[in-house]
């Protein structure tokens, strides 16, 4: 392991009981994600993607095998050291995009920063920057349910990226997007890669995702099946 | 603040549901609140009628006299000692009594009766003995051999106002003590047990019976607050400073009432759980339901770092805030059933009696308690069955919560 592997797992597997049946959903999986990189998970529904994504941000654990995140082993951590983890150091942007429904835009992209403590000036500066960056400035005051999909999945991305993570994890992304709205997104999300050191890893069968990423991991039936940079 | 900020939120945001939560809150308070004003405002009533009307709030005996009374057991010098009572800070009235038991004649008939000797306006002040004549005049000031019987005394004796009544006793010489007084008028207690024995004559005449000159058997005490009465009876005790005196407040003098009053007390106390309990598991469903419901947005809240504690708290806020309001709501409600209560009460549809005093009409009281009580009970009782709710979200599993989405 270098200091620019960010995510790093070994030997991850993950096995779940559906209806007292063993379903092995990931089959020790090896993989090593380098700082920066903008990164797709492909593969077809049940490869595996959400559940490695899922273990990698220690919202679920591995039946075996180990994760490191920005050189941290995350197995053994307690729920409270997990959380403060995930706080600091990972931005989620999920396919429904989850924003909490009784906050405001505003609100939402600054939750984070108030669990974290963020001095009142410094967050509104950096969430009037952010949503400026993502293209909601003056959507402050709305409630989410006011928001098109497409909107709400830009204040997801604000939340996610304006704590300035070291990674985020994108799953699905642009699944509930249509295709022009997906592909602003997603431009918008390669810029802030190239201007930031953020570390982009999506799990996704769109092919647009597919086409911008700079490497693409395929999963199969739990497993690595090929790793390609491009 | 952002955990209250969202609980705050939240209620509004599922309003039918907070709603109902509310409501069930509202009822329980409102109902305890006006079950303990109601329960207090009668023991109220019947402590005051039993005290007042009987035994006063507090009484003072030679040493052992209340254990075993005897005609031997006197206070000696009792106008001194009554004066000094009278100076404590908080005594309203104090009044002197002599007792004997004696045998009561009229014309035929004959009965046991107790012989209770009373200082007239002294008792007028402390007892309101005045407005229990309800027959013939009122009891003269100055020994002049009269009597006033109880009601059910007169009636076994067929006794009327205006007849003539031979008491048989003995004196405290040893002597045989007898002498004839002229019925002056009939009382009526309120009380049918005293009212079938009691035979009551100007203190003097009975300290002449009895061969009891400057002495008495008890000296009565009205408080201004009866709420304060066990600092008072302190403050006599340390005014008197006397060994020979017992002083009592009227919790020790009338035991078994107090103790029964008590049993009764704690009878309502089961009655106030069991609305409570029925007002828990009313919001403990409401709030598993709004839990259920979010098991998504807490696996969110989990994802992007609010720790298991905030989420347990978060759930809890939302209760309480809920709590807070129902009180505020039924806290009016409730001092405002009480208080038109207090002023209307309720006729029963049968009088009834209570420690031998009999009641037609109950009335409510508004006091802290009835607003202090259910105000705890219903924080409790909210923030008890929401443990088990807010638990669960805290322990949510991130991954699985929002899939359940």
């Amino acid at each position: 392991m270098t200091n620019s592997d960010v995510i790093v797992t070994e030997s991850i597997t993950k096995v779940y009981a559906e209806n007292g049946v063993p379903v092995e959903a990931l089959r020790g999986v090896d993989l090593t994600i380098r700082s920066g990189e903008f990164t797709a998970l492909v593969g077809p529904s049940g490869s595996g993607k959400t559940t490695l994504l899922n273990i990698i941000s220690g919202l679920d654990a591995p039946t075996a095998g180990k994760v490191w995140l920005s050189g941290k082993l995350l197995s053994g951590m307690s729920g409270n050291d997990l959380s403060d983890f995930r706080r600091d150091n990972i931005g989620f942007i999920f396919q429904a995009y989850n924003l909490i429904p009784v906050l405001t835009v505003e609100e939402n992209v600054e939750y984070i920063m108030l669990l974290q403590r963020v001095s009142k000036a410094e967050r509104h500066r950096r969430v009037a920057a952010m949503l400026e960056e993502v293209g909601l400035k003056g959507y402050a005051n709305r409630n989410p349910p006011q928001l098109s999909g497409g909107q709400q999945q830009r204040v997801a991305i604000a939340r996610a990226m304006v704590s300035e993570p070291a990674i985020i994890l994108a799953d699905e992304p642009t699944a509930n997007l249509d295709s022009k709205t997906g592909s602003d997104l997603l431009e918008m999300m390669n810029r802030l890669n190239t201007q930031t050191s953020m570390t982009f890893l999506f799990s996704t069968h769109d092919p647009m995702v597919m086409e911008r990423a700079r490497r693409l991991i395929t999963l199969k039936d739990g497993k690595v099946e090929s790793d390609e940079s491009k | 603040m952002v955990t209250l900020k969202i609980a705050f939120r939240n209620i509004f945001r599922q309003k039918r549901r907070s709603i109902l939560t509310a409501l069930a809150m509202i009822v329980g308070f409102t109902l305890s609140s006006v079950f303990i004003g109601w329960s207090d405002g009668a023991y109220s009533d019947i402590i005051e009628m039993f005290t007042k009307n009987r035994i006063g709030h507090i009484q003072v005996h030679q040493r052992g006299y209340l254990d075993k009374p005897s005609l031997y057991k006197t206070i000696d010098g009792y106008e001194s000692t009554g004066e000094t009572i009278g100076g404590i800070k908080g005594v309203a009235a104090w009044t002197p009594r002599v007792y004997s038991a004696g045998l009561g004649s009229v014309g035929a008939k004959s009965t046991a009766v107790q012989i209770i000797g009373i200082d007239a306006a002294r008792e007028v002040d402390a007892t309101r003995f005045d407005k229990k004549i309800i027959d013939g005049s009122k009891f003269s000031v100055q020994p002049v051999r009269e009597a006033v019987l109880g009601k059910g005394l007169a009636r076994v004796l067929a006794a009327t106002v205006g007849g003539e009544i031979v008491l048989v006793s003995q004196g405290a010489d040893g002597s045989i003590a007898n002498e004839l007084y002229e019925i002056a008028g009939i009382a009526e207690s309120g009380d049918d047990i005293t009212d079938r024995t009691a035979c009551y004559l100007h203190i003097g005449d009975a300290q002449e019976l009895l061969v009891l000159e400057g002495r008495c058997h008890e000296i009565v005490v009205i408080v201004s607050n009866i709420n304060r009465v066990h600092k008072i009876t302190k403050a006599i005790e340390a005014g008197l400073d006397d060994s020979r005196l017992d002083v009592a407040p009227w919790q020790v003098v009338a035991k078994a009432f107090y103790r029964a009053m008590q049993a009764d007390k704690q009878g309502d106390a089961i009655g106030r759980i069991i609305i409570m309990l029925i007002v828990a598991i009313g919001v403990l469903n409401t709030v598993l339901m709004s839990v259920l419901e979010r098991t998504s947005e807490y696996g969110v809240l989990r994802a992007v770092g609010t720790k298991p504690a905030q989420i347990f708290w978060l759930v809890i806020c939302e209760v309480l805030i809920i709590a807070l309001g129902s009180i505020a709501v039924g806290a009016l409600l409730g001092a405002s059933i009480n208080h038109l209560l207090s002023i209307y009460g309720i006729s029963m549809p049968q009088e009834f009696t209570y420690g031998g005093i009999k009641f037609q009409t109950m009335y409510a009281e508004v006091n802290a308690r009835s607003l202090i009580i259910p105000a705890i009970t219903v924080v409790l009782a909210a923030a008890v069955v929401s443990l088990f709710p807010a638990l669960k979200a805290a322990r949510i599993l991130p991954a699985r919560a929002m899939r359940a989405n």
